[in-house]
């Protein structure tokens, strides 16, 4: 088939449509519902806002409050999946003993649906019947207000989010350490390089660029949180825990609130942006190094 | 070969009239139909679903699907299904403050359930008021609901713990009439070191909590010299959430936290239902079934010794109007018909609406619903007259005292002459959001009451001012039982 032959376009073109139908349509609709004022419940007739909704939220205390929230939620939660998920994997690709069965069992969370493990979470955490303040009644500790205190339930849900995602992290840092060259670490052991030294000199920066796409991706997943801080404190105490999907479903789906919530999406959407665009051009020295 | 022939026509006869007998059972005949009701997660209301359906079923030979949502879910779920016109429900539970939201989608009651000795049994403050939007009727009730007052009969008649209150607080001990006793009486019980607090209430949000904020609000706000102002001015639709009233009722609110069982914060009304079961403590506020759950040995320690009364009330209530506190000679009782008691309704969009409306009808009979309000844990309470005045049907679960106090406290809290009304507008879930959120911070010492009804306040002029202030005051006016304004 020749470059321009014109057949080509019979062959793009139902692709491009089908595209445009399914993703950049339901998008500019969302966009221009963001300018309206549009509700369902109870039933008004959409109104042209232009930025009302955009500028209403910006203004709104409990926005600023839920990407803090949500920030705070993905920033510890991954930094700590991180360095843990780096310490385990580290740990089996040095071939420790009963290594295959510690894989298995490291991958478990991972595999459980975040509602089902957010469920068990509550009831670990529940202030009266759960295990946890069991114990510590047993020991004739206080009870401890883990969901029905603001800051302790941040930890929970970050506990949680550790306790599930760091296993995603120990899989792809360990495929990584399992590509790494020997012979360079049989060089640095002939000049007495100690393991620390090798770490910091060798494995650490040689892992970059897996490591930056890892943490970049479960930034990124962190941000989306919704079923494990839905099921576990509903956003609670107050809005201590609401996240920006929270906050989104709170008034799409119980205020019936479209407009607002299009532009609440869209701002979502540009906060995404900035961040991942800003993660990115802060590694990109260091990763260029490495090219 | 005659045999054969002779044996085939007299099995095919049994045949037919077997099937034609089973024909005549079904009345009206629905063999064939299913019907789908949406309703929160068991077993409260959903079983009392399932109970009307066994009931229906036997009857007409149709069947009933109980799909069950968490309470949480509820309204979404039923919202999104009712604004996209899908015919996934038959039937919706509810509560009336979301009537308003539905009745574009809703079917009007057949004329035919509109009379009768079954329609004139219904309570008047449910049959006029609750099911009541615009004049016409879209919905049943199918559950009363009124918070009344629970107590530990076996401590208040302890004639040790009544020499010692008596001491410490110089008048009786026994059921309170005002809140300030009511208080009084939970720290007199509170007594942690013996597994025993003063008093359970719902605290989470999400949980019921606000309804049993409004129900100490109630007794300062719901002024009868100006009706129908406990949450909105009926002249000019400010809201009055953060008026003196409102904020005695969240200082006190928030008293009775602090006189709960630890972790009492994370309480929704299932948990203060455990609490009263299980002995945990002395009294409670909240809806019927804590005295049914209460009275029942299976599921209860102190079935035997369970009180019931009027919720507490006050001699000075705020006048929302004048803007002073208005001084009673007496202390006037604060019932308050929190949440109102659930309700169900046929959507537009149903395909069996009529074989929907007789399941209604089953359902709500005085048969099938006085057998429900009897069984512990259906959640449905007394709405109709004939299940407060049949003593004979309350003997099976209470003793006599227990079911003279019971009956008593539901009767003469929905008949009470200041018994406020719940909210109900369109937009409900709007204008409770901010309350549940607020109250929270105000719970865990994040802000004062003031602040926090303040930004109540706020929040519902500015909800107001978005749905039209004239129709959400036209709405309220008709809610609170007002005229129309001219």
């Amino acid at each position: 088939m020749m470059r321009n032959d014109p057949i080509k376009h019979v062959f793009i073109w139902p692709a491009v449509l089908v595209v445009l139908a399914i993703s950049i349509f339901p998008l500019i609709y969302s966009l221009t519902t963001s300018f309206l004022s549009y509700r369902l419940i109870p039933p008004m007739p959409p109104r042209v806002v232009w930025l009302g909704n955009y500028i209403q939220l910006l203004q709104e205390p409990r926005f600023w409050n839920a990407i803090l929230t949500t920030t705070l939620i993905a920033v510890t939660a991954v930094g700590l999946q991180y360095v843990i998920g780096f310490a385990v994997a580290l740990a089996l690709n040095a071939r420790i003993p009963g290594e295959r069965l510690f894989r298995v069992a490291f991958l478990l969370p991972m595999l459980l649906a975040p509602v089902a493990v957010a469920l068990v979470a509550r009831m670990m955490f529940n202030p009266t019947m759960g295990p946890l303040n069991q114990l510590l009644g047993h020991f004739g500790l206080v009870n401890l207000p883990f969901l029905t205190n603001g800051r302790w339930a941040l930890a929970c849900i970050i506990a949680v989010e550790v306790w599930q995602w760091t296993p995603f992290v120990i899989l792809m840092l360990l495929a990584g350490l399992q590509t790494l060259p020997e012979d360079i670490y049989e060089a640095a052991e002939l000049e007495n390089a100690s393991n620390w030294q090798q770490f910091w000199g060798i494995t650490f920066p040689m892992m970059l660029p897996i490591s930056a796409a890892v943490v970049f991706i479960r930034l990124i997943e962190s941000y989306k949180i919704m079923d494990t801080v839905f099921v576990m404190t509903g956003g609670g105490p107050g809005v201590d825990t609401e996240t920006l999907t929270l906050f989104a479903y709170q008034e799409g789906f119980k205020k019936f609130n479209l407009g607002y919530t299009s532009a609440l999406s869209f701002l979502f959407l540009i906060a995404i942006t900035i961040i991942g665009v800003t993660y990115l051009a802060l590694l990109r020295p260091h990763l260029e190094k490495r090219r | 070969m005659l045999r054969r022939t002779l044996l085939m026509l007299a099995t095919s006869l049994v045949t037919v009239y077997a099937v034609g007998d089973a024909k005549a059972a079904c009345s009206p005949d629905y063999s064939g139909v299913t019907l789908t009701v949406a309703t929160q997660t068991g077993p409260y209301i959903a079983s009392a679903l399932k109970l009307g359906a066994d009931e229906w079923s036997k009857k007409t030979c149709g069947k009933v699907n109980v799909v069950e949502f968490p309470w949480s879910e509820l309204y979404p779920k039923i919202a999104t299904s009712l604004t996209s016109g899908d015919a996934t429900f038959d039937m919706v539970s509810f509560a009336p403050a979301w009537l308003p939201d539905f009745v574009p989608y809703l079917t009007e009651m057949p004329k035919d359930m509109q009379s009768g000795k079954d329609w004139d049994d219904i309570e008047p403050a449910y049959r006029e008021r609750l099911m009541v939007w615009d004049g016409k009727i879209y919905s049943q009730s199918m559950d009363g609901d009124v918070h009344t007052y629970t107590y530990r009969k076996d401590l208040f008649d302890d004639p040790k713990e009544k020499d010692a209150f008596k001491a410490k607080y110089g008048y009786d001990l026994a059921p309170p009439k005002t809140w300030k006793q009511y208080l009084d009486i939970a720290e007199f019980f509170q007594r942690p070191d013996k597994g025993l607090w003063g008093t359970a209430e719902a605290f989470r949000r999400g949980g019921q909590q606000f309804w049993f904020f409004f129900s100490h609000a109630a007794a300062y706000t719901n002024n009868p010299n100006y009706p129908g102002a406990m949450f909105f001015d009926p002249e000019t639709m400010d809201a009055q959430i953060n008026n003196p009233g409102w904020v005695k009722g969240l200082e006190e609110y928030i008293r009775a936290s602090k006189l709960g069982p630890p972790n009492a914060l994370n309480f929704s009304f299932g948990e203060v239902n455990a609490a009263v079961a299980g002995g945990q403590v002395a009294e409670s506020i909240g809806w019927g079934d804590t005295g049914v759950i209460a009275a029942d040995p299976k599921q209860s320690k102190i079935s035997g010794k369970v009180g019931s009364a009027v919720l507490p009330g006050s001699d000075e209530i705020w006048n929302a109007k004048t803007k002073k506190w208005d001084k009673f000679p007496e202390v006037l009782p604060g019932p308050f018909m929190a949440f109102g008691g659930w309700q169900i309704a046929v959507p537009k969009a149903g395909k069996n609406q009529q074989a929907a409306w007789d399941f209604v009808k089953t359902l709500t009979s005085p048969e099938v619903s006085g057998q429900a309000a009897i069984t512990g844990g259906t959640g449905v309470n007394p709405y109709r007259k004939s299940h407060t005045a049949n003593l004979e049907l309350w003997s099976k679960i209470f003793t006599p005292q227990e079911a003279k106090e019971y009956l008593g406290a539901q009767a003469d809290s929905i008949n009470g002459k200041n018994v406020a009304l719940d909210m109900r507008l369109p937009g409900y879930f709007s204008y409770t959001e901010v309350v549940e959120i607020e109250l929270g911070k105000a719970l865990a010492g994040q802000t004062t009451p003031q602040a926090a009804l303040d930004a109540m306040a706020k929040e519902w002029n500015r909800l107001t001012d978005e749905f039209g202030r004239d129709k959400q005051l036209a709405a309220y006016r008709a809610a609170m039982g007002l005229p129309p304004k001219k």
